[in-house]
C-alpha cells in the first residue's frame, strides 16, 4: 500500500459522501434520510464505499508516479472516469447484494423467486448502467479536483523523468 | 440478541472522538517537532510527518463514517439548517470537508519530499501543519458548541 493510492483513495470517498452530506442537510433532508437507516447498515456502506474506492483508485494508479511525472498525472486524469465507473458498479453491486439478502430473509420460501429475484434480474442491468454513467461523472469531476490539487501541491509542470 | 442503540451510539461517537484526538494530536505533534529549537532541516521532520499523514487519512475516513452515526443517532429529531444549531453543523461540516480538501496537497506535498528528497522545506513543513492545527481548533470549538452550546 502506498501512500498516495491510501490518502487518493480516502479523499475520494470522505470527500464524496461529505459533499452529499453537506448538501442534502442544507435542503433539509438529512434526518429523514438518516432516520430509515440502521447503524449498522450505514457504517457498513461507508466502509464498502470506502474499499471499492481504494480498489478503483489502485487500479487508476497501477504503473503510474504521480509524484514526479506529469506524463502519469495526465494519464491518471484520462482513467479517472473509467474508474469512476467501475467503482459506482462496484458499489452498487454490494448495496444490491446486501439488499437481495436482506429482502429473501425477510420473504417466504415460496415467494422468493418471483417476489425478489425475478424482479432483481430484470433491474441489475438497468441498474448497472445508471451507477456506471452517476460513478463515470462522479469519477471525471474528481479528475479534475485531483489534477488542481497536483497543481496546488507543487507538482505541475514538475517532471523528474530523465530526458535521453 | 438485540443491540442497545444507545450503547451503539456511545461507541461510536468515543471512536468519532479517538479519531479526531489522533488527528488533531498528530498535527500538533509534528508542528511542535517542526519548532523545536534545534531543528534545522525537513528530515528531521519528515518521518513523523509521513506517519502522520498515513493516520491522518485513516482517522478522516473514520471521522466521515462516524460523524455520519452520530448524526443518525439524532434521527427525525435533528434540527434544521435554519436554526442556530444547524448554521453551525452547516459551517462545520464546511470546514472539515476544506480540511479534507486541502490536506491532498499537504500529504502530496509530504510524500514527494520524503520520495525524492526535493520539495518541501522546513518552513513549509511548519506552515503545513500550523494550517492543519488551526483548522482542527477551529472544527473542534465548532464540535464543541455543537455538544454543549
Amino acid at each position: 500500500m502506498k501512500l498516495v493510492t491510501w490518502s487518493l483513495a480516502t479523499f475520494h470517498a470522505t470527500a464524496f459522501v461529505l459533499a452529499i452530506v453537506l448538501f442534502v442537510y442544507s435542503r433539509d433532508a438529512l434526518g429523514a434520510g438518516l432516520s430509515g437507516l440502521n447503524t449498522f447498515v450505514g457504517l457498513g456502506l461507508f466502509v464498502a464505499l470506502w474499499g471499492t474506492t481504494y480498489v478503483t483508485t489502485s487500479r487508476a494508479l497501477k504503473g503510474l508516479d504521480l509524484l514526479t511525472s506529469e506524463r502519469d498525472r495526465t494519464v491518471y486524469a484520462g482513467r479517472a472516469l473509467r474508474c469512476g465507473a467501475a467503482n459506482g458498479m462496484a458499489f452498487l453491486g454490494i448495496l444490491g447484494a446486501v439488499a437481495v439478502v436482506a429482502a429473501v430473509l425477510n420473504t417466504r420460501p415460496d415467494q422468493v423467486g418471483l417476489g425478489i429475484l425475478f424482479p432483481a434480474v430484470f433491474i441489475a442491468p438497468i441498474a448497472f448502467v445508471v451507477s456506471a454513467a452517476v460513478g463515470g461523472a462522479v469519477g471525471a469531476l474528481f479528475g479534475i479536483v485531483d489534477l488542481a490539487l497536483f497543481a496546488v501541491a507543487g507538482l505541475a509542470g514538475l517532471d523528474a523523468e530523465p530526458t535521453v | 440478541m438485540e443491540v442497545d442503540p444507545h450503547l451503539v451510539h456511545v461507541a461510536i461517537r468515543w471512536v468519532h472522538v479517538a479519531a479526531m484526538a489522533t488527528a488533531f494530536g498528530g498535527a500538533v505533534t509534528v508542528f511542535a517537532l517542526s519548532i523545536r529549537p534545534g531543528t534545522d532541516s525537513a528530515g528531521a521532520v519528515l518521518g513523523v510527518a509521513v506517519r502522520y499523514e498515513w493516520l491522518f487519512w485513516a482517522a478522516a475516513g473514520v471521522l466521515a463514517m462516524t460523524g455520519i452515526g452520530n448524526l443518525a443517532a439524532f434521527g427525525a429529531g435533528l434540527l434544521g439548517p435554519s436554526t442556530n444549531w444547524g448554521t453551525t453543523l452547516l459551517l462545520k461540516l464546511g470546514s472539515v470537508l476544506t480540511l479534507v480538501v486541502l490536506s491532498l496537497p499537504r500529504t502530496l506535498a509530504v510524500a514527494r519530499t520524503s520520495a525524492t528528497s526535493i520539495g518541501t522545506g522546513l518552513i513549509a513543513l511548519r506552515n503545513l501543519y500550523a494550517a492543519t492545527t488551526a483548522a482542527f481548533a477551529v472544527i473542534l470549538a465548532f464540535a464543541i458548541w455543537l455538544a454543549h452550546g
